[in-house]
């Protein structure tokens, strides 16, 4: 089911931040931006565990910017999604809606 | 214009457990979390930075674990295998190597105490030793999962002995004499130590010089 897979929870929350991010998406920004917006507190780990693994699927490049001093001198590593990874995203949304449509999940729930 | 939150350094133990565990990502993330480090210095103390730098450590490193299997299981399976054969292969050779030497040189019948010395304990600091050498092979194997390939190694090789014993107490024998675990406990730490030795060689020869 190559190519036709879905993103994991994760995975889709990180591939909306890359998207929200633009080219300012990297480990810092990326891990603030999901504990903004999901009050959920996240470790450095899980994101580069989540964006290698999305990279391996080609859903997501990387590019080495510059290193700066309060990183000890090592660079950042930024991250852009592919083609392949917003046409992934947009699968899954369409699957989600698809999923959640009729059901009044908010109305019932909140 | 510098502040003093740029003076104070993370935990160094925190720094250097993170960077044992990652691989190809270890310069970004370590960069990234001293990048929060410096910001969280400033804004909230250098205490609630470094409770947060701990927590962070501990649960980048849980993730690392699980991502290495996760992305490579057959190259893990494997190193762990092959491990466990070369430790089968080399656990006798100090055995061999220290009974050849107090043979050849009469060490019974001229200094007894130092045969006693090297037949119980000089034999179990030459099995460490044997075991620290597997550990770094192991690691050399396992490129980019060092720590996880010796870690399991040992874990393995603890759980072996573990349900050796029990089979040895079920059919009426003595299970290994208390005073041999802390060296089993040895051997086992030995692996991953060698592990640890060829992943600091690794990063060091990979790690950038820092900006001034």
């Amino acid at each position: 089911m190559s190519g036709r897979d879905y993103l994991g929870e994760f995975e889709h929350i990180i591939v909306l931040a890359l998207l929200r991010l633009a080219d300012r998406a990297y480990g810092v920004t990326v891990r603030q931006e999901i504990e903004f917006r999901t009050n959920r507190e996240v470790s450095i780990g899980a994101v580069y565990a989540t964006l290698d693994r999305l990279e391996t699927k080609g859903y997501v490049k990387s590019h080495r910017g510059d290193p700066t001093p309060e990183r000890g001198g090592r660079s950042k590593r930024f991250f852009r999604v592919t083609a392949k990874g917003v046409a992934a995203v947009n699968r899954t949304q369409r699957a989600l809606q698809s999923m959640t449509e009729g059901l009044g999940l908010i109305r019932s729930y909140q | 214009m510098t502040s003093q939150a740029d003076f104070v350094q993370p935990p160094r133990i925190a720094n250097w457990l993170v960077n044992l565990f990652a691989a190809g990502e270890g310069e970004s993330l370590i960069g990234d979390m001293l990048e929060e480090f410096s910001h969280l210095t400033s804004k909230s103390g250098v205490a609630f930075a470094r409770k947060w730098y701990w927590r962070q450590t501990r649960k980048t490193i849980a993730h690392l674990v699980g991502n290495a299997f996760r992305v490579a299981p057959w190259l893990t399976a494997a190193t762990v295998i092959g491990g466990l054969f070369l430790n089968r292969l080399v656990s006798g050779l100090p055995e061999q190597a220290i009974f050849a030497v107090l043979h050849k040189y009469h060490v019974f019948d001229h200094h007894f105490s130092a045969y006693v010395f090297f037949a119980t304990d000089g034999l179990a600091i030459g099995h460490v030793i044997a075991s620290m050498f597997v550990g770094c092979v192991v690691a050399l194997a396992a490129k980019g999962r060092e720590m996880v390939a010796t870690m399991t190694l040992a874990l393995v090789l603890g759980a072996m002995a573990g349900a050796a014993s029990l089979v040895l107490v079920a059919r009426g024998h003595d299970s290994f004499p208390p005073w041999m675990l802390p060296w089993y406990f040895a051997d086992w730490f030995a692996i991953v130590i060698g592990g640890a030795i060829v992943r600091m060689r690794r990063s060091s020869a990979t790690t950038l010089p820092s900006v001034a």
